[in-house]
């Protein structure tokens, strides 16, 4: 009986394509967030590796664009778009893992809370309630420091910080289908916890977590940034923050060296964009009532 | 003779999409008297309400006359129709627990008609919101009271006097009772009939129920996919039906006393009725001792929702178990079936105790299954129809095979052919087909007993008949108990064996239907049946 149940959802899913296809920013974000990841998959096919290393670096020390460094160079005569290209891959998988790893720790707890209710709710909640008060930033740069190490120690330290938000409203919405008589039946017939949670607030939960989760991916990548921009991190890592601090570090800001700023600058912001903008079409198509008011 | 309040010539209504709603119907209301407008959801006779003010959606093609008072509300310009709506033609919503306001006091809403129409002086306004709370027969200290404050009968009569407050000359009341209660239903009813006489207003009355109608209304039309099919005195058309839709809409409220309606829900099944012998009663399934349930009350004290309750539900029989909403039904069932903790008690299952541990109540929910009230919410809208009744057999791990278990319980709740409605969404199906579809998934598990929570209060009348029929017939093929929790007095006169009677939280009466029905011994039974509409007993 599997096959029909993957037909309606594969046909459920050509519905929210073609829905989402009729919203113009969403596809232009979609593309932009494509190109990216492309650059970011291939970054080795187009700069080899040996690019990043100083001891091989062939440029000046802080030249301007030109045709050898379309983007110019960095205080150890490194190509910038070498660093901007492979700063890529870190920023994005450091963004989209911490994004996961909130999510995860959001629903989990969103949905137990509501499901449980009584003291779990109480306990989970005061729990969220403690982190969601924290400043995020100072919580962030105090778990970078304490556990020390590389790229995932950040993930971790953004993972640990921005889950409350998503588990608010996961409880929400759990609390919502809960109320629904559906469940009591489902409870009639048997069902105990697993059953209720997995057949049915899972699936419709599921859309809103997605939605969530793309808007969350942005929020992520500026939380890198900013860490290691505040030199956080092994500076060993190419993300699109170290290459900003190396810059604030070198002195590019007086030296007038505005190349080597610029690019991750623009790449975080049009990323982040991006992912905003998919993150709003998405929900529209997958949020009827928001698609009245339009 | 005088103008009519409301004439209709060749009114057509049609929403994008080509649905016609309302196809050519011609209606005349002459002052002071009702007119009742019957038919089953999708009808069309919520459209014809909404036409007179011109409250239909902006793509709504309406054409034909709409006279109200001798002029045509169609040419009427903004500011005109403005002044017509609720001081010359008021509406009573339904549901009248969604059309106040929830956070602004009774007396401003009854109010805000009377500003904005100026048909008082200001400084009258409070001394008319009185006199129309007394006209409602509600105390005057209500004006203070917040809807959520009042009872739903309560808020009924102050949407009739929102209705009135600018002494309008035509009343549309679109299902005016349909969430009440038969008492207060049966208040709301004489209320409404006393102030047409009083104030010599038309009034149109939309139900579903012919017999609400018949005993207020004097003349009847019958709607029928937008057509009026029968329109007559409310005595003939109750009486002597001739349209084959409205004969079908008099059956399905059955009279009780009738014999022939005894174990004989209106059904056009080719299946038909098990016959009408009472089948002979095995050992009881289900009792309860003393069941008592409590809640905690906000702010302190506590709700005895459930008082000492005895009640026996014994093999092939099927027990209706009646009350007012908020007597305590729907906790007995859902206490019976383990959702609800007791607080002092027992149930005995067979003779047993049930289980509280959770797997020992996951085994005896294999025994007793749930119907519920709202088969449109009862269904998972993200779960087809193999998927939901597919779903107790999962959760049981039952043994055989899948597929031959789910077309079997598809089978005996009629759903046929069972291929066809295997891979189909709830939201594609009609209420009827939803509450076969919540009934198969109870069936799929081989109950013994059967707990249906409303089983039919939120389907047409139509369709009524033919759910209880279905029951019947599965009592007698498969030998299922059944416990049928109702407000309805003419569902159990329909289909069960005994009554219980419940009144605020305990059993005040329990018998065999004829003996409950027709002699009631209890004061609160006695009530209950005077309520009832003069069509659907016997005098």
């Amino acid at each position: 009986m599997t096959s029909p149940v993957w037909a309606r959802r594969r046909a459920a899913a050509g519905n929210v394509w073609r829905e989402f296809r009729s919203n113009r920013g969403g596809l232009i974000g979609l593309a932009i967030l494509l190109l990216f990841i492309l650059g970011a998959v291939f970054a080795p096919l187009l700069v080899p590796e040996a690019a990043l290393d100083v001891t091989k670096a062939t440029g000046g020390r802080l030249q301007a664009p030109s045709g050898d460094f379309v983007l110019g160079t960095d205080e150890s005569g490194r190509s910038l778009l070498a660093l901007v290209l492979w700063g890529s891959r870190g920023s994005l998988v450091v963004g989209l893992s911490a994004t996961l790893l909130s999510v995860v720790i959001g629903t989990t707890v969103g949905i137990l809370a509501a499901h449980f209710g009584r003291w779990v709710s109480a306990v989970l909640m005061r729990l969220t309630d403690f982190f969601l008060i924290l400043p995020s930033l100072v919580l962030a740069i105090a778990l970078g420091v304490v556990l020390n190490g590389g790229l995932g120690t950040i993930v971790l330290a953004i993972g640990l910080v921005s889950w409350p938000t998503g588990a608010r409203l996961v409880r929400a919405q759990t609390l919502s289908v809960e109320a629904r008589p559906y469940i009591e039946r489902s409870r009639a017939l048997g069902g105990g916890h697993t059953h209720v949670i997995f057949k049915h607030v899972l699936p419709s939960v599921l859309p809103l977590v997605f939605v969530n989760m793309t808007l969350a991916v942005g929020t992520a990548i500026v939380a890198e940034s900013t860490l290691t921009f505040l030199g956080l991190g092994n500076p060993n890592d190419v993300t699109w923050g170290t290459v900003l601090h190396a810059g604030q570090a070198a002195g590019a800001v007086t030296f007038g060296a505005w190349w080597y700023i610029l690019p991750p600058g623009a790449a975080i912001a049009l990323v982040v964009l991006s992912f905003t903008m998919v993150g709003r079409a998405l929900e529209t198509v997958l949020n009827p009532k928001l698609k009245e008011r339009r | 003779m005088s103008t009519p309040v409301l004439q209709l010539r060749d009114l057509r209504v049609t929403y994008p999409g080509g649905m016609q709603a309302v196809k050519g119907v011609d209606l005349t209301l002459p002052p002071g008297q009702t007119l009742g407008l019957a038919g089953e959801s999708g009808c069309g006779k919520s459209t014809l309400a909404m036409s007179v003010l011109r409250l239909l959606p902006k793509d709504a093609e309406v054409s034909g006359e709409i006279l109200l008072d001798g002029e045509d509300t169609r040419t009427m310009s903004w500011g005109r129709l403005r002044a017509v709506r609720w001081a010359g033609a008021s509406i009573v919503f339904q549901g009248a627990m969604h059309a106040l306001n929830p956070v602004r006091r009774i007396g401003q809403q009854i109010a805000e008609p009377l500003r904005i129409h100026a048909s008082v002086p200001p400084g009258r306004i409070t001394a008319r919101v009185a006199e129309l709370l007394a006209a409602v027969e509600l105390p005057i200290d209500k004006t203070e009271a917040y809807p959520h404050e009042l009872s739903g009968g309560q808020k009924q009569r102050v949407m009739i006097a929102m209705a009135l407050a600018c002494e309008p000359r035509l009343v549309i009341a679109d299902e005016p009772t349909t969430a009440l209660d038969v008492i207060v239903q049966d208040q709301v009813l004489k209320l409404m009939s006393k102030l047409v006489t009083e104030q010599g207003i038309g009034l149109v009355m939309i139900s579903h129920d012919l017999s609400v109608l018949g005993s207020v209304c004097e003349r009847l039309a019958v709607m029928y996919q937008g057509e009026i099919v029968e329109l007559g005195t409310a005595d003939t058309v109750v009486g002597d039906p001739q349209h084959p839709h409205t004969q079908a809409l008099a059956a399905a409220f059955p009279t009780i006393g009738d014999v022939a309606s005894r174990y004989a829900p209106a059904t056009t099944n080719p299946a038909g009725l098990p016959q009408k012998t009472v089948p002979e009663l095995g050992e009881p399934v289900l009792r309860t001792e003393d069941l008592k349930v409590d809640f905690r009350r906000r702010g302190g004290g506590w709700t005895h929702a459930v008082k000492d309750v005895n009640l026996e539900v014994r093999q092939r029989e099927i027990v209706a178990l009646v009350g007012q909403s908020g007597s305590g039904k729907t906790t007995l069932a859902r206490t019976i079936l383990g959702l609800q903790a007791s607080t002092s008690g027992r149930i005995l299952f067979d003779s047993k105790p049930i289980p509280r541990s959770s797997k020992g109540l996951k085994d005896y929910r294999r025994q007793v299954q749930l119907v519920l009230q709202d088969p449109t919410s009862a269904l998972n809208p993200r779960h087809s129809v193999y998927e939901s009744v597919a779903e107790g057999l999962r959760i049981h791990r039952l043994p055989g095979d899948e597929r031959e278990q789910v077309a079997a319980a598809l089978e005996a709740a009629e759903l046929r052919p069972v291929e066809r409605y295997m891979p189909v969404l709830p939201h594609q199906l009609s209420g009827g087909q939803r509450q076969r579809v919540v009934i198969a998934g109870a069936l799929a598990l081989q109950p013994r007993l059967l707990v249906a929570d409303e089983p039919v209060a939120s389907l047409d009348a139509s369709v009524r008949g033919e759910i209880l029929a279905l029951l019947l017939r599965l009592r007698a093929q498969l030998g299922l108990a059944a416990l049928v929790i109702t407000h309805d007095l003419g569902l159990a006169w329909n289909i069960a064996d005994r009554v219980a009677v419940m009144y605020q939280g305990e059993l005040v009466e329990v018998g065999e239907v004829e003996q409950v029905l027709l002699e009631p011994r209890h004061a609160y039974t006695k009530s209950l049946l005077a309520a009832l509409p003069g069509l659907a007993r016997l005098a």
